[in-house]
């Protein structure tokens, strides 16, 4: 349990960050190298002020008109996307293990409120299965992808959740949170998830084009 | 009828006269946290002498050690001390805070001799 | 909702176009037509938006046809990207010619490229311009349309898009001049006067069919007494049909030729006529194309042109128009080029019963013509008008509330609109702006 523990805490941890961040840089870097080969018009309809204008419409709940038209999702998209990332971020347990290994520390958040942060990730991934499964636009347009990814967002969560009330077997789970947590970072950069880096840059460009050219609203 | 009665409750007062003493010797069964005002997870179990015994400490040094001005004073140690009373709510300096003493001294150990809780919950077992 | 994903659509459109252009193909000529265009033609934009799709669906309820069926999800904006790019992408190009003649319908018939799904996706994802992608390799395949193949053969031969011949488009404006003549003696069309002010500039179907177009518009320059003209060579034609057919080579002659006219009569802008799709190809895609960021002469949409015209006072209004009139906002003009409050200012000037359609502005429901659509001809009236059943609704519920004029300042919207209007029996008379403008305008006497 010790070497495992030891293996899947320590080197495994490197590769994960390791692929999360350059995979990332990766796409990004790719990305703009294939727009500076082929649409290197873009650059130029790029514009600071409209993209931030479309990236700010996009973050506040309720600010377009398709988030007031579907509301339950835009209530737990929005409650699903800030748990996702400011859980890990802030909790207790991360933030005292990244302290002991590098000595360096940040605030926490207790861990009442984590614990149902934690749960709105598995709701909000459970929210969108019922969708993927129920909704037939959703339906139609749903591969095996959808759900792998869907899968490999929630596990850590769930995987998480269980370890942190110690049910059923302990050590088991607490393992499988520390994989499962590895396997989301290094499938972002290479899945759909990628949507995470990719996202503000296509709506920061259709931002530029609806505010620089067409003068009108993208939201 | 009496007898019975009597008997039983002879065998109550043995019992409790063997138990009273195993305990009143305050045998340490979880880590010291009165430090901690809102403790965010249960305290740390911690048999003190099972512990050493199964692992063969001699040294109280090995764990109770005694720094100063930052530097390990070897031969001497620290078990007539409170972790507290060096080890603060945060950490000043090289003196890491009480929580990360704890969580060092035991888990680095652990780890080192590959036995012995290392993950969150098997110490703050709820 | 497996129900509704196998229902088959009801009627199986013969087009000749498709129909030949799929019998000289194979899956081996398709899959390198396929992979040219990607590989040579595809880049950033295709691979991004491909890959960051989460597959949410949230882009169906910005598109018409699946509003107007049912929510029939083979409709949604995702749902016609599903059936023709990713299954291309996922079969890396290798389509039979079979399959390749549904994706062809879906792309050139099942789509307006009005870009409201855009302003409905989270990323901001393109739709409209991977639906494009798929008409290019169409288009390269030579499965396209009958009418809007011919259509895009008539700018490649003629310059214009209604096998206009050059005398012929002369004629038209001299009988034009001639008859506006009986209204303001002074009257005048001036050709080719170089150095004027502005070019004019219409669409073919406007010298073929609606010449009383260009007869409004030359009383309008006269009263306000702008230094205008019109070129009597190719080149007077803004529209572009090649632009939807994904004749791109096609699209950037006809763009090109259009600039050179208003080049040589060194003119300081052009103003075009109530044209959408026009416009897209002059302000968007024809000037990309030829390597301009924006239009290398300022393009002045009619719109903009009334609206500078009755805020600078060189155009007074004599009476209001007084029958309720609603607005339908085209989407090359207004999603293409923030017009909607200018259409509102002038639509306001020149009328005094207002009523809004709702959604309205940027978010206003296609006409379902445009984008090429109506360009595919008759065989496809049905799948337009069935299309949007939505706009027909958006429309009653306009009427419901006083409205008995619908204004639609573009060429595409308002033939798209006649029939919707036809088909659901809405009665509503369809104008263009000029109609009422030059109808209630203070003339010389």
């Amino acid at each position: 349990m010790h070497d495992l523990y030891n293996f899947v805490s320590g080197p495994l941890v490197w590769v994960a960050f390791a692929v999360f961040f350059f995979g990332c840089l990766y796409r990004l870097i790719r990305m703009l190298a294939l727009v500076n080969q082929k649409e290197k018009f873009i650059f130029s309809y790029m514009s600071f002020k409209y993209s931030l204008r479309s990236i700010l419409h996009w973050s506040i709940p309720f600010a377009t008109e398709n988030m007031r038209q579907h509301p339950v999702m835009t209530i737990v998209t929005f409650a699903f996307h800030f748990c996702l990332i400011i859980t890990p971020l802030f909790l207790l347990a991360h933030v005292i293990l990244w302290d002991e290994a590098w000595h360096f520390s940040w605030g926490h958040l207790p861990e009442g409120l984590t614990d149902i942060m934690t749960l709105v990730v598995v709701f909000g991934c459970f929210f969108f299965l019922i969708r993927r499964l129920r909704l037939p636009e959703v339906q139609f347009v749903t591969s095996a992808s959808d759900y792998i990814i869907l899968g490999i967002v929630a596990a850590p969560f769930i995987t998480g959740f269980l370890a942190y009330h110690q049910w059923f077997n302990y050590p088991f789970f607490m393992i499988l949170h520390i994989i499962s947590g590895e396997i989301m970072l290094i499938t972002i950069p290479f899945t759909r998830l990628a949507h995470m880096v990719l996202a503000p840059f296509t709506r920061a460009y259709m931002g530029s084009e609806f505010g620089g050219v067409r003068h009108a609203r993208d939201w | 009828m009496y007898n019975r009665i009597i008997k039983f409750l002879g065998l109550i007062l043995v019992f409790v006269l063997m138990w009273v003493p195993a305990h009143s010797q305050d045998e340490m069964t979880a880590i010291d946290n009165d430090m901690f005002l809102k403790p965010q997870r249960p305290v740390s179990v911690f048999q003190h002498d099972e512990h050493n015994e199964t692992a063969e400490i001699e040294d109280c040094a090995q764990c109770h050690h005694l720094y100063e001005d930052g530097q390990l004073v070897e031969g001497e140690s620290s078990e007539d001390m409170r972790c507290a009373d060096c080890h603060e709510e945060k950490g000043i300096g090289k003196t890491p805070s009480l929580t990360q003493a704890f969580h060092l001294n035991c888990k680095m150990c652990h780890q080192e001799k590959k036995s012995g809780p290392v993950m969150c919950g098997e110490c703050h077992v709820k | 909702m497996a129900e509704v994903a196998t229902k088959k659509k009801t009627t199986q459109i013969l087009d000749e176009g498709i129909e030949r252009g799929a019998a000289r193909l194979t899956t081996d000529q398709i899959a390198t037509v396929v992979n040219r265009v990607l590989k040579t033609e595809t880049g950033a934009r295709l691979k991004t938006y491909v890959e960051t799709c989460i597959h949410c669906g949230l882009c169906s309820e910005a598109c018409h046809y699946y509003l107007s069926h049912d929510k029939d999800p083979r409709y949604s904006p995702v749902g016609k990207v599903k059936a023709t790019l990713w299954e291309i992408l996922k079969r890396k190009g290798r389509i039979d010619p079979e399959s390749m003649k549904q994706i062809a319908l879906i792309a050139y018939t099942e789509c307006n490229l009005c870009k409201r799904c855009a302003m409905y996706c989270p990323f901001g994802i393109d739709i409209a311009y991977l639906i494009l992608v798929v008409r290019r390799i169409c288009h390269l395949l030579g499965i396209t349309p009958q009418y809007l193949q011919d259509t895009a053969h008539s700018h490649a031969a003629t310059m214009n898009q209604m096998w206009i011949k050059d005398d012929e488009w002369i004629d038209t404006l001299q009988w034009q001049e001639e008859e506006a003549q009986a209204e303001i003696p002074a009257l005048r069309i001036p050709l080719e006067k170089e150095g004027a002010d502005i070019m004019y500039s219409v669409i073919g179907p406007e010298p073929k069919f609606q010449a009383q177009l260009i007869y409004q518009t030359a009383v309008l320059m006269n009263v306000a007494g702008l230094n205008w003209t019109m070129p009597a060579t190719p080149g007077w034609d803004n529209s572009d049909m090649a632009m939807y057919s994904g004749d791109n080579e096609i699209m950037g002659r006809i763009k090109r030729a259009h600039f050179e006219a208003a080049t040589r009569l060194r003119v300081k802008k052009i103003v075009m006529g109530e044209c959408g799709h026009a416009f897209r190809s002059v302000y968007d895609m024809g000037n990309r194309w030829l390597g301009w960021k924006m239009p290398p002469i300022p393009i002045v949409h009619a719109i903009e042109f009334y609206y500078n015209l009755l805020k600078e006072k060189r155009i007074t209004v004599a009476k209001k128009y007084d029958e309720g009139v609603t607005l339908h906002d085209p989407c090359n003009v207004v999603r293409g080029g923030g017009l909607h409050e200018k259409s509102r200012y002038v639509v306001k000037a020149i009328s005094s019963n207002f009523i809004e359609m709702h959604p309205n502005r940027e978010h206003n429901y296609c006409c379902c013509a445009g984008g090429g659509v109506i360009n595919c001809g008759p065989p496809y009236k049905n799948v337009r008008v069935d299309g949007n059943r939505i706009k027909a609704e958006q429309l009653f519920a306009a009427k419901s509330r006083g409205a008995t004029t619908l204004i639609a300042p573009c060429h595409n919207c308002h033939s798209g609109l006649e029939d919707i209007n036809h088909h659901y029996g809405l009665g509503f008379k369809i104008k263009f702006i000029g109609d009422i403008l030059y109808e209630v305008m203070e003339k010389p006497e």
